[in-house]
């Protein structure tokens, strides 16, 4: 659980739910699966095209089969029946071709669309108008629209994919055997129409509410399993685990009871589709029977032929309905997604810049989040005259972390103003980076090299000046201990590196960017006190000549700042030197008593 | 191709029994209805009108219904069974997480327990409802169709007699190649994989370095090298069920055009020819239908390995509350003395011959720099940590004999209360949370409680007051709150009268480190306290202190003589104030 409100550029807490109330039906609404398909259409084509060319093939297989050997003992010469042997030969080794050819078309199609997805979903992440709840924390969010894009893919391969190709498949059986017989065509139509369009609609009706509430179910007893089972201690402390078991296991039947009526409903349905097919082979027979038995020169042939070719079509039809009802699942992904801004396309650089020297001034600054009943800043004037170092102190909540984003440009003030060099913070837009360094309280390492991790600070810097940076934030031993020295692999999230070291890597990475101003938002709170206090002497060293803004929790190195501000309220509550505030101040010297450890002070 | 972990299942075997005499009803109707369809081919062809024929349309219907409710029942039948297994795996899983708590926990990760117990637990029983029966059908459906064929044909039977093994090659061949191919690029792979989320979850650092928007065509680049790379590895892949596909069309087409020419020469009678045709694709099924479950049905097979790896089945059953065994509470008189106790993490020793005696209501600090044991002590004070060496003795009562004592039993969970760094609170109401531990208390007890831990201000900025949801997904409360929540837990329920806290104050600003300390001090007068923590103010308010070096004890004494004596304690407050005055 983050208790502190952390400094995070790209959220604006927003209530993005608001717009819910009165919106269009999704299909309508939807800008992130149609265009897609407009424009992979031609991938997508070629993928049908095969699928069906397929499914043609295994039925002519069949079809030209079963021609073949009723025709084969009315014959005199085996000349005849050259051109079925040869179609049987060909749709034998074709049908498993198209088929190859036809998955990997498939895939590629979903995978190209995938690569466009990613790229949109990035531009909207990026986007400045980036609204994420304050539920849950950016990475989360981020992780789950990932998955989002997944589940699209899912949605075109395993849903609309095989929907489209029985729909076509279905139209060309009809009209083929509409053709040769009106009464055929109709029946054809009527039966295969049940299994192909009916049963899927049947079942998506049906299994709706059915699905939805599983869903709903099965995400609550994931909540609640995950909380129980993070707060396991104090269940075993309070001896009352049985009891907790037991009313999960009342969860999870009640889950298995809808999940079980789910399927009968499946079983029963795919029963009864199973008749319709056994109707269709008989029909087909009946038929072929009436119109070609019993017919000379080799009319009767076709009987077999009739027999045989609709078994291989089952496979088609019989998974339709439960690619259809797999859609459902996928809905809540499209609606994410589709609520995501669109990536603002105005450009963001811009073209002023910030006068020397680069003080930092607030005058009168108010803020409130939306949604929120109570202004976090209240009228907060502070000026920093470059190169300060100091120090901003303050309750969980108190708004320091605001009064930094403010700072940054993130947020403006609703009344007031926020300036560095003169210049209106939040007008400097992307361009701020080269005035503001910032290091978060969790040093984020990219699943890269360590060099390309230190070279988001500044990509043109070379490798000699990345060594020297790494040797003045002090890791030149870490440095030796890699096995491939700058070149190596960051693992999983950078869990080779100690929380201390994690830091210091922020840091080089603040140094080779060069920027005149560092913002340090809580960066030791999950260290100890020494690795704390080393970290410190680094960062005043290499940071001599630079502005300097900690947001600390404690008082454990402040008397090596400039100055320490004590943010209360919405407003600075207490303003001064580390040293004259110990001599004035009654409350800094009791707190300062106890951050030096009672009498051991 | 069979699952040792997979019999392991209680009445594995005599469910694939029941599914192989099931198969053998399916196989019989697969004969009947390819009989009947001949049958009724055969009279329709010769020119009998539909009515003469009409048994065996109806024959061919009856068989191919058969099959299908065979399939039916199957089914139902697996999934009770499925059911049973999934149901006795996770609640033994959850038994053990229940029994053995944060550490077991932690060494899965909550994420990994939660996933493996719903997630896995679901895929689990969709890899037996996939595989028990296929692999029933795999054996037995070509036996008995081969043994069916030969007698009408023995061509045809040679034909698909031989081409079976050939599939067989072929598949572990191509499965192996395959898996040889993804393993080549297996790093290159994950890596493309994970570079998107990688990519948005550093999105926040990015943008702080105005480097946001030129990644966009990375990430583009980035997902198109990994289209690339799954497309070779789909193409190796994919190819065994094509070949296999290709197997048996051929198979198929060659049966046919064999029957043909013998047909032409009389050598076979058209009914027999017709039926082996038929029954071709049937042999076959079974082989398809296996081999493309078989990756679908893989993350399954990973999970039932997990599952009875994290919980076995045939280990001894847990005990989550032992009712029986019971200790009169913790007075001033009682003893626990820690002897000689080493823990071991997988890697590294945690602690190593600990020992120590705690008595009666005294305070006790554990003190030390990071990773030098602190909270593993604490862990095993609490009964989490079970030593590797050494163990405790106890004596509750008057002038009692120290007896043997263990710290991971109810009898010492019962009078404890654990105060964590980040308190857990759970999605409930505020008023469920503060009386966690006395889930009966009345209004006025709870009321003294929030009084107590000055939690009055909480309650009155809430909406619904007292009933309030709060934890996880709901309203998110700052860390002094959790802290405070936490203690009133510790303040409604008396009985408790040790109290274990470990980095309580760590994480919180120094204003409400001051306040919270003003509402703890007296929570512990009357009590048997341990307090594991850095902060060391805390020390002047202690009994004794613990001062941990390297997972050893390095001092154990009252604050102010050891202070005066300037060994190891005034060795850590040297090097933690250092500097932090001019």
């Amino acid at each position: 659980m983050s208790h502190s409100r952390e400094f995070a550029p790209t959220v604006q807490r927003s209530n993005a739910a608001s717009g819910s109330v009165c919106r269009a039906p999704l299909w309508r609404r939807d800008t992130w699966i149609k265009p897609f398909f407009r424009q992979y259409r031609r991938a997508l084509l070629l993928a049908l095209a095969l699928g069906l060319a397929t499914f043609v093939f295994a039925a002519a297989l069949m079809f030209t089969s079963g021609y073949l050997i009723s025709g084969a003992p009315l014959v005199v010469s085996v000349l005849v029946l050259n051109v079925p042997l040869g179609l049987v030969r060909l749709c034998g080794v074709g049908k498993p071709i198209l088929n190859y050819f036809e998955r990997l078309a498939s895939h590629d199609w979903v995978l190209r669309m995938t690569s466009a997805l990613r790229l949109r979903l990035y531009r909207a992440a990026e986007s400045e108008a980036m609204a994420f709840g304050s539920k849950r924390s950016t990475g989360d969010v981020l992780g789950l629209l990932a998955q989002d894009v997944g589940h699209i893919q899912n949605l075109y391969l395993r849903t609309l994919f095989p929907l489209a190709l029985g729909g076509i498949l279905y139209l060309a059986l009809v009209v083929c055997t509409g053709v040769l017989s009106f009464q055929l065509g109709l029946a054809i139509l009527v039966l295969t129409g049940l299994a192909a369009v009916a049963a899927p609609l049947i079942s998506v009706l049906a299994n709706a509410a059915r699905e939805a509430r599983r869903k709903q179910q099965r995400a609550r007893l994931y909540d609640t399993l995950s909380d129980n089972v993070l707060g396991v201690a104090d269940w075993m402390f309070a001896q009352r685990g049985a009891d907790y078991l037991a009313a999960h296991e009342d969860a999870q039947r009640a889950l298995r009871a809808e999940q079980r009526r789910i399927e009968r409903f499946n079983r029963v349905r795919d029963l009864a589709l199973q008749l319709v097919f056994g109707a269709i082979v008989v029909v087909l027979l009946a038929w072929a029977g009436t119109r070609f038995g019993g017919l000379p020169d080799g009319g009767a042939n076709w009987v077999a032929a009739f027999a045989l070719g609709f078994f291989p079509l089952i496979e088609v039809f019989a998974p339709l309905s439960s690619a259809a009802q797999e859609a459902g699942a996928y809905r809540d992904s499209i609606e994410r997604l589709n609520d995501l801004p669109d990536p603002d396309e105005t450009p963001r650089a811009t073209h002023v810049a910030p006068r020397e020297p680069l003080d930092i001034s607030l005058e009168g600054v108010q803020f409130r989040y939306e949604g929120e009943a109570e202004d976090t800043l209240r009228g907060l004037s502070l000026r920093i005259p470059f190169g300060q170092k100091i120090a901003v102190l303050g309750r969980s909540g108190a708004g320091k972390s605001t009064l930094a984003s403010i700072i940054r440009g993130d947020l403006v003030p609703q009344q007031g103003s926020a300036m560095l060099g003169g210049v209106p913070c939040a007008a400097l837009g992307d361009g701020m980076a080269r005035y503001l360094g910032v290091i978060q309280q969790r040093t984020y390492l990219f699943n890269a090299t360590l060099l390309d991790n230190l070279r988001i600070g500044n990509p043109d810097a070379t490798e000699t000046e990345v060594r020297a940076a790494l040797v003045r934030v002090g890791l030149d031993e870490l440095l030796e201990r890699l096995p491939q020295g700058l070149h190596t692999m960051v693992d999983e999230a950078g869990k080779r590196f100690s929380g201390g070291e994690r830091h210091r890597i922020a840091l080089a990475r603040v140094l080779l960017q060069g920027a005149p101003v560092v913002i340090l938002d809580e960066p030791f709170a999950a260290l100890d006190p020494i690795t704390e206090r080393e970290l410190l002497d680094t960062l005043l060293d290499v940071f001599a000549d630079r502005t300097l803004i900690l947001i600390t929790h404690h008082l454990q190195g402040v008397s090596k700042l400039d100055r320490v501000v004590f943010i209360a309220d919405g407003t600075v509550s207490l303003d001064g030197a580390p040293d004259d505030l110990e001599r004035e101040s009654v409350y800094y010297r009791r707190l300062l008593a106890l951050d030096r450890g009672g009498r051991l002070g | 191709m069979l699952d040792k972990n997979m019999f392991a299942l209680p009445g594995a075997s005599r469910m694939l029994a029941v599914l192989c005499f099931f198969t053998l009803l399916k196989a019989a109707s697969v004969v009947g209805q390819a009989w009947m369809l001949a049958t009724a081919v055969d009279l329709l062809r010769a020119g009998s009108p539909v009515v003469d024929a009409a048994f065996a349309l109806a024959g061919f219907l009856v068989c191919f219904m058969a099959r299908q409710a065979i399939v039916f029942f199957q089914d139902g039948l697996l999934e009770r069974y499925a059911d049973a297994c999934v149901t006795q795996l996770r609640s033994s899983l959850l038994q053990r997480v229940f029994a053995e708590g944060p550490l077991f926990v932690g060494a899965m990760g909550t994420g990994n327990v939660v996933t493996l117990a719903l997630e896995g637990a679901e895929q689990v029983e969709n890899y037996l409802r996939l595989v028990l029966p296929k692999i029933a059908g795999v054996v037995i459906i070509p036996l008995v169709l081969l043994a069916f064929a030969f007698p009408f044909d023995w061509v045809s039977g040679l034909i698909m007699l031989v081409v079976f093994p050939f599939i067989i090659f072929y598949m572990v061949l191509l499965g192996k190649t395959a898996k040889a191919e993804a393993d080549k690029q297996h790093d290159e792979f994950n890596r493309l994989a994970n570079h998107f989320v990688d990519t948005l979850r550093g999105i926040d650092t990015l943008k702080l370095f105005g480097r946001g928007a030129d990644r966009g065509e990375e990430v583009f680049a980035a997902s198109e090298r990994l289209r690339r790379a799954t497309m070779k590895t789909l193409r190796t892949a994919i190819l065994s069920g094509a070949v296999l596909d290709l197997f048996a069309t051929f198979s198929v087409a060659a049966v046919a055009i064999m029957l043909g020419f013998r047909l032409v020469d009389g050598s076979i009678a058209f009914f027999p020819a017709l039926l082996m045709l038929i029954l071709v694709p049937e042999y076959f099924k079974p082989i398809r239908e296996y081999a493309s479950d078989y990756h679908a049905s893989l993350d399954g097979k990973t999970a039932l390995a997990s599952l009875l790896k994290a919980a076995p089945l045939d280990a001894p059953a847990l005990r989550l509350a032992e009712p029986g065994a019971s200790y009169p509470p913790w007075s001033a008189s009682s003893v626990l003395e820690v002897r000689g106790v080493s823990f071991d993490y997988a890697d590294h020793r945690g602690l190593e011959g600990v020992s120590f005696s705690a008595r009666g209501f005294s305070k006790i600090a554990i003190v030390g720099m990071s990773g030098s044991g602190k909270s593993t002590l604490a862990n095993v004070v609490g009964g989490f940590a079970k030593p590797s060496e050494g163990g405790f003795c106890a004596s509750f009562g008057d002038g009692e004999e120290l007896r043997p004592f263990d710290l991971a039993s109810d009898a010492w969970r019962r009078q404890v209360a654990y105060i964590p760094q980040d308190p857990y609170l759970f999605h409930a109401s505020l008023r469920d949370n503060i009386a966690f531990y006395r889930p009966d208390a009345d209004d006025a007890a709870v009321a003294r409680a929030i009084e107590a831990m000055g939690l009055q201000s909480l309650v009155e900025q809430l909406p619904q007051g007292l009933d309030t949801p709060i934890g996880e997904g709901a309203r998110a409360l700052s860390g002094g709150q959790a802290q405070r929540i936490a203690l009133a837990r510790a303040f409604l329920d008396p009985s408790r009268r040790i109290l274990i806290f470990d980095e309580p104050t760590a994480h919180l600003d120094i204003e409400t480190e001051l306040e919270l300390k003003e509402r703890m001090l007296p929570l512990m007068e009357g009590r048997l306290v341990f307090f594991a923590t850095h902060r060391l103010h805390w020390i002047g308010n202690m009994d004794a202190v613990l001062v941990m070096e390297d997972g050893r004890v390095a001092e154990f004494g009252a604050p102010d003589e050891l202070l005066a004596r300037g060994g190891a304690l005034t060795r850590l407050a040297e090097r933690t104030l250092e500097g932090g005055r001019r």
